[in-house]
């Protein structure tokens, strides 16, 4: 159980999240997200591997953000069609309308982060873009790009350190200013770019010569298949998002997103 | 079979110069050639052809062809001749796309279309066959280079191909990577009765046991298609004029016959063949070097006391205490990742140690201002081109005195025309940098940091990957600096140079000093000490070492 998130299958993880963000765009009121959000970090909890330092971290400074938006949303709200129903937090009576809108965008993006996160923590990149290919017919030539290319980000950031570095012998001092500093950016641009396109053409020609010519027609190592459970963890997160829905019916809190703001 | 008949290529906007011309050749399954030639002669040309990457991305014009078995490479579709031939290329880090060992192996399997079910056997096998089987779930981040070549070698052994083709497979491996590459190249080809071909410009290692040589001149022809052996014996100039670097006992060797202090009855190609063929006088084997003249006094330029280094957590130098005297030629030495790097860097002021106190000329170095300290120090770094800034090469050079601001223009016209004919770039001075040559560019980076007359120089493997010739050159003038009285710290594997040219050693273990003392007093340890630091004895100690125990066994026999 404690690593069920990690064995779904990544694609169909991603398709899962990617809906749920769809439906909870179309949802506008604070209670709705709240709960849902909640329950998104709970089953990261109780069903996810995760290196809960870096989760920690991210959600934090996610909610900080989201604080951020919260206080300029009230502070920056348009008339409110109600300004005499208030509501008194901390030391300021604030009319209720904006207060709710504000907090429905606030929990909103809370709710899309938990979700994000649910879904980064507990995927390898490579097993997504695997599944990807292999479940939705993504294109080999694009994917097997992409990982090549996420072996190079490591490779290009040392080159950055480096190329800095032999510069400043050289004498060129650190930049002062926006000016100078798209000056440095554009004089470091050279030598990198000039080994990228190397690395590149190297990795492509390494590549052919193992036999890649982008075919679709290959067979697959680490083979990824849709099981039940794929679509059951579809479905509960479904049911569970009508159940919140219905719920906050009931409570009376309940409101479509009607194109306001 | 591979053929290769009557082929010479030309790239597009250089229609008068051909990169290849008229070459042919052909090569059985299970034998074995070296195909030497300087950069720049259209070895990785060839590659490319041999791999059916060219004609067909080929932005110029093919004649002639490569037939390997019945299918010319003119219609080769992509991919398809990887099943034939597998090539090594000579950068180990852009080999690969996937980030683990058996997913790398695994990806050409499956371009392949070998059956799921059988891939996973497959990975295995080759990596036993490199000796890697222990590695089969580790990142590739994680490989030594040495390792990373292993890797990309299983990976096309893993199709199963006829040949194999080596690009300059150990060019950028240090010298005890490539004997164990080179040993497992020997391994595989033995076992598996396949085609070698191996591209390289220098012989250590390989020809023990690869007899046929194919060179190619600097004009992309093929001069010569033999046995090896032959060549050195009759025609050896030729050898050195396209850069190609005998053995280095060879070397040695023949040097001695030269000066009439050995003869051989037959050419040593190793260490073990000096033995049984040549009789060699002692005094030969004596370190001779020119002496330079040293002050009275020891002037202390750099000194570092108590200095640590940590990165991510991790000690990279522990306690660190060294003075570094004026005019003195210094060889960093030690395996990788001991922090020889690291301790140059912080030395010159590039990084900030996290504790310790580093002076220069008795001043705390973070009391200078960087711009003296420039002044002072010099450093050219493993890859010259990140040090590259304008788009000349006479600017580049002109750059540092045009930044003081205090030089007049026709001084710096002066001061760099000198630079260039010192550092043989003489005619070079407006061309791009980016398109000199590896050995030019290596030079061009030690101009740019001697032209304001920096009077300590650091430098982190000048030689690497460079062929006999260019090493020639840059070590000539290094020495040269060194007789003007430019302090040279220098990090290297190569004994011979240490041997050669240091006047002292520092070795480096695990980020601590754990020996500081001359060459001569270096080669005196014992076996097992050099060992675990992972060096290696030069040349001549090796063969004085040989001959001694030689003589004691001849001794103990005939009493």
């Amino acid at each position: 159980m404690r690593s069920f998130l990690n064995q779904l299958n990544p694609s169909l993880k991603a398709i899962t999240v990617v809906l749920l963000v769809c439906l909870l765009t179309f949802v506008f009121d604070p209670f709705t997200p709240l709960i849902y959000c909640m329950f998104t970090v709970m089953v990261t909890i109780i069903c996810g591997k995760v290196a809960w330092k870096w989760y920690t971290l991210y959600f934090s400074v996610i909610f900080l953000l989201s604080f951020g938006m919260l206080w300029t949303t009230i502070a920056f709200a348009d008339q409110p069609t109600n300004p005499g129903v208030t509501m008194h937090i901390l030391f300021w009576d604030l009319p209720k309308e904006d207060v709710t809108v504000a907090a429905a965008l606030t929990l909103r993006m809370l709710a899309f982060a938990s979700l994000s996160f649910m879904f980064i923590f507990t995927t390898n990149m490579v097993d997504f873009i695997l599944s990807v290919m292999q479940q939705f017919k993504l294109p080999p030539k694009l994917a097997y790009g992409v990982l090549a290319g996420y072996r190079f980000l490591p490779l290009i950031k040392e080159e950055l350190i480096q190329i800095r570095s032999a510069h400043r012998i050289r004498g060129i001092h650190r930049a002062n200013g926006i000016k100078g500093s798209i000056q440095q950016y554009k004089r470091f641009a050279i030598p990198l770019l000039a080994g990228a396109i190397r690395k590149a053409e190297r990795t492509a020609i390494a590549m052919e010569s193992k036999g890649f010519n982008g075919d679709r027609d290959r067979t697959f190592y680490r083979q990824f298949t849709l099981k039940w459970k794929d679509w059951g963890f579809l479905g509960m997160m479904l049911i569970v998002f009508l159940i919140t829905v219905l719920f906050s019916m009931k409570l009376g809190y309940f409101s479509w997103y009607k194109g306001q703001f | 079979m591979i053929n290769v008949s009557e082929l010479s290529l030309w790239f597009d906007g250089n229609d008068e110069k051909a990169i290849i011309q008229t070459l042919s050749f052909q090569l059985n399954k299970g034998e074995a050639m070296l195909l030497l030639g300087p950069s720049g002669s259209g070895k990785s040309t060839l590659t490319r052809c041999l791999n059916g990457i060219y004609p067909r991305e080929l932005e110029g014009m093919l004649k002639g062809d490569i037939h390997i078995y019945d299918h010319s490479i003119r219609e080769a579709h992509p991919g398809t001749i990887s099943k034939q031939v597998g090539v090594v290329f000579q950068d180990p880090e852009t080999q690969f796309c996937m980030l683990t060992v058996e997913d790398e192996i695994a990806f050409g399997l499956e371009n392949i279309r070998t059956p799921s079910n059988e891939i996973e056997a497959k990975i295995d096998e080759a990596l036993e066959l490199v000796q890697l089987s222990s590695y089969k779930h580790a990142s590739i981040n994680t490989l030594s280079g040495g390792q990373k070549q292993k890797l990309a070698l299983a990976c096309v052994l893993a199709l199963q191909p006829n040949y194999l083709v080596l690009d300059e497979p150990t060019a950028n491996l240090d010298p005890k990577s490539t004997k164990e590459f080179i040993q497992t190249i020997r391994h595989v080809w033995t076992e598996q009765q396949i085609g070698l071909i191996v591209i390289e410009h220098q012989l250590e290692g390989w020809i023990t046991f690869i007899n046929r040589a194919f060179i190619l001149s600097k004009t992309g022809k093929g001069i010569y298609d033999g046995p090896l052996v032959k060549l050195i014996e009759t025609n050896r100039e030729m050898l050195q004029q396209q850069g190609i670097r005998l053995p280095k006992i060879t070397d040695l060797v023949l040097t001695a016959t030269r000066q009439n202090k050995a003869s051989y009855k037959k050419i040593p190609l190793s260490n073990e063949d000096v033995l049984s063929s040549v009789t060699m006088d002692a005094s030969f084997l004596e370190r001779n070097r020119v002496e330079i003249a040293k002050p009275q006094k020891k002037n202390v330029i750099l000194s570092a006391s108590d200095v640590n280094l940590y990165k991510n957590q991790q000690r990279i130098l522990n306690q660190l205490t060294v003075r570094l005297y004026d005019q003195s030629f210094v060889a960093i030495v030690g395996p990788n990742g001991s922090g020889k790097t690291s301790m140059t860097r912080l030395l010159s002021g590039i990084d900030r140690p996290s504790n310790g106190d580093i002076r220069l000329y008795q001043r705390p170095l973070n009391e200078w201002q960087e711009k003296d300290v420039r002044k002072q120090i010099g450093y050219v770094f493993q890859n010259p081109e990140h040090q590259f800034i304008t788009d000349t090469v006479y600017n580049e050079i002109a750059f540092s005195l045009r930044l003081g601001g205090e030089h007049r223009e026709s001084v710096i016209q002066e001061q760099v025309q000198n630079t260039l004919s010192h550092c043989e770039l003489q005619g070079l001075g407006h061309l791009h940098p980016y398109s000199l040559s590896q050995g030019q560019k290596r030079r061009l980076s030690v101009a740019t940091m001697i032209v304001d007359d920096q009077q300590v120089l650091f430098l982190d493997e000048p030689t690497f990957g460079q062929d006999a010739a260019s090493t020639a050159k840059i070590m000539d003038l290094l020495e040269q600096r060194h007789r003007q009285g430019t302090t040279i710290i220098m990090v290297t594997h190569d004994m011979d140079l240490v041997d050669k040219y240091a006047d002292r050693v520092l070795v480096l273990e695990k980020g601590e000093i754990v020996a500081d003392q001359s060459p001569d007093q270096l080669w005196k340890q014992e076996k097992s000490v050099i060992k675990r630091w992972h060096l290696d004895y030069p040349n001549r100690i090796q063969l004085k070492q040989q001959m001694e125990e030689d003589r004691h066994a001849f001794v103990s026999k005939s009493t």
